[in-house]
């Protein structure tokens, strides 16, 4: 009796664990690089921001990694010089959370706030098929990746 | 006159079918009937005393049942589907007759519970009425846990409705609360994906927080609520009877004079002298009904009076429909969550490379060490039996005083979340213009 209550409710909760996802995929394109505008990007529905320098690319989540609240990108009128991890940077521009406030430097790097680690950045390619730029959400990468075309 | 007379009988026999013909006969037939026999046959003078209780608890009870007759209205009007939620929640406020007044009275009596519900428990705490009595077979500590459980039943109750009206309120309020499970170590991530149904808030989330908030939830609020009322009868009623029993001075009854049994024979002497306590006696108790009965009336009708008129006069808000990509600026959770917000913006701690996440901190740690705490303080208290149902014992002085100023704690933080905090979660005062910051990135 106890087996079966036990088996009954371990595959009631199972049942609950989905086995297939209706999300939105996790790999995409974006269209030809070319076509990107120089600068930054915001993809509102998979709050994803692609910034091109150039010929090179990366991508930073917009999810904040205190609560997950969306981060809001700010040109800084003036650049300013930020010590990173022992190293000097120029910073051109800040992320910042309504949530929480939490703030970031360009890189994602956190540098107020609660925010305890910083934005994930993202895996760039180009698609061999058709030369799109292609973004897959689902693997990280370091702060120093660049996608050079 | 013999038309009144013949009335009133014809009325007596349609609506009682037998009548008590003594005190003990009404006094066993509430006990017999089913919708009374929560109610003991008499109640002592200082349990129906409206300053004792401030009758907290009946107002929780009365409040709930609101929630659950308007519930069931809006359960044949609202639909759980991701599409169709806020539209029905829009024709709700909108089309549907009096179907306004029905989500104001269920949003009002939601918030007025939270309320009550820590208030009644200020009170048991204040007053000592956790605390065991000297009758036998009481554990007053047992049911303050069981009040603890419906304080987070409450609460859990309120947070899943949040999510139903699918507005931006709704949307951001839960994505914060969940990220908050997921800072658990380890499991943290498995929590919310069981929460959530997936990755993201979606249809699996809404469907989930609504069988909890409509089925689960309120089916373990009851069963919890009859198990807490059931104590109460078990333990003898509530704490002040204990103290009103200490308080009675014993009388001594006049010895009389009668044969003694000793161990030489019989002698004439007086008996043992007897001393009692006055509790039971008639003067310091009533009948249930009416004195209890009126009073839990005069209580619900009042509950009800101010349900109504606070749903009149505060509006009730339905935001743009939810919106994945645009997090509000502020984001907030709801205002019986502020304090816990504000706590999770403040406690990120930095040790060198490593840091410790704020919401684990704030969000998880820090609520459950205050819950092991309350759940701890009855078997920690060690205050004599004198502190057992009285406001603020001297006694109890010390405690009392670090729980009402945790409380004060709780409290002044969500006065702060809720009334001086802005964009970015930056501090202004109340007189302050918020700068305008635009919506869309």
């Amino acid at each position: 009796m106890l087996a079966a209550i036990a088996g009954l409710g371990y595959q009631s909760i199972r049942s609950l664990v989905p086995n297939v996802l209706y999300e939105p995929p996790q790999v995409f394109k974006l269209g030809l690089p070319q076509q990107l505008a120089e600068g930054v990007t915001f993809l509102e529905d998979k709050r994803l921001y692609v910034f091109r320098e150039g010929e090179s690319y990366y991508a930073i989540s917009g999810a904040c990694t205190h609560l997950g609240c969306t981060v809001k990108y700010t040109k800084l009128n003036q650049v300013k010089q930020v010590e990173i991890d022992g190293e000097r940077k120029t910073v051109t521009g800040e992320f910042n959370c309504p949530c929480h406030g939490s703030k970031f430097y360009g890189d994602g790097t956190n540098f107020a706030g609660p925010a305890p680690r910083p934005l994930r950045w993202f895996r760039l390619h180009i698609a061999p098929d058709d030369g799109q730029l292609v973004v897959n959400m689902g693997q990280e990468v370091e702060q120093n990746f660049r996608l050079t075309v | 006159m013999q038309i009144v007379q013949s009335t009133k009988k014809l009325y007596r026999r349609l609506t009682w079918s037998w009548i008590p013909r003594s005190d003990k006969e009404a006094g066993d037939a509430i006990v017999k009937n089913i919708l009374l026999h929560w109610f003991p046959h008499k109640v002592s003078k200082g349990s129906i005393s409206w300053w004792y209780s401030l009758w907290l608890g009946t107002m929780s009870f009365v409040l709930f049942v609101i929630l659950t007759v308007t519930g069931i209205v809006l359960m044949f009007l609202y639909v759980p589907s991701v599409e169709r939620a806020y539209a029905s929640v829009k024709d709700i406020e909108y089309v549907v007759s009096f179907g306004w007044f029905l989500r104001a009275m269920h949003r009002m009596s939601a918030h007025l519970m939270v309320a009550t519900v820590f208030l009644h428990m200020v009170r048991v705490f204040v007053t000592g009425a956790y605390k065991n009595g000297r009758s036998v077979g009481t554990n007053r500590p047992l049911n303050w846990i069981i009040g603890l459980a419906l304080l987070i039943c409450t609460l859990l109750l309120s947070f899943t409705g949040y999510l139903l009206p699918w507005d931006q309120l709704a949307y951001w309020a839960i994505t914060v609360g969940t990220n908050i499970a997921s800072a658990a170590p380890i499991v943290g991530e498995k929590i919310r994906y069981f929460l959530l149904g997936g990755n993201t808030i979606d249809q699996g989330t809404l469907i989930r927080f609504y069988v909890l908030h409509v089925f689960f939830l309120p089916v373990i609020l009851v069963s919890l609520f009859a198990w807490h009322m059931w104590r109460i009868r078990k333990d003898g009623g509530l704490a002040v009877v204990d103290r009103e029993a200490l308080s009675q001075k014993p009388e001594q009854v006049a010895p009389v004079k009668s044969k003694t049994y000793s161990l030489l024979g019989i002698t004439n002497g007086t008996t043992v002298h007897v001393q009692t306590r006055m509790v039971n006696e008639e003067e310091n108790s009533l009948p249930s009904v009416p004195n209890l009965s009126r009073r839990i009336w005069l209580v619900t009708l009042v509950t009800m009076l101010l349900v109504m008129v606070s749903s009149i006069i505060v509006p009730t808000p339905l935001e743009a429909p939810a919106n994945p990509s645009v997090t509000p600026n502020p984001a907030k959770a709801p205002w019986y969550f502020l304090w816990l917000q504000e706590i999770v913006t403040d406690t990120t701690i930095k040790l060198g490379s490593f840091t410790l996440n704020g919401a684990l901190v704030g969000g998880i740690l820090l609520p459950g060490i205050l819950l092991v705490l309350a759940i701890w303080w009855p078997y920690r208290d060690r205050s004599s039996i004198n502190a057992t149902g009285v406001w603020f014992a001297p006694e109890r002085k010390r405690q009392n005083l670090i729980f009402l100023a945790l409380c004060l704690f709780v409290i002044l933080l969500t006065i702060v979340g809720t009334f001086l905090r802005g964009p970015y979660w930056d501090f202004y005062w109340p007189w302050e213009a918020w700068p305008t910051t635009p919506i869309r990135f």
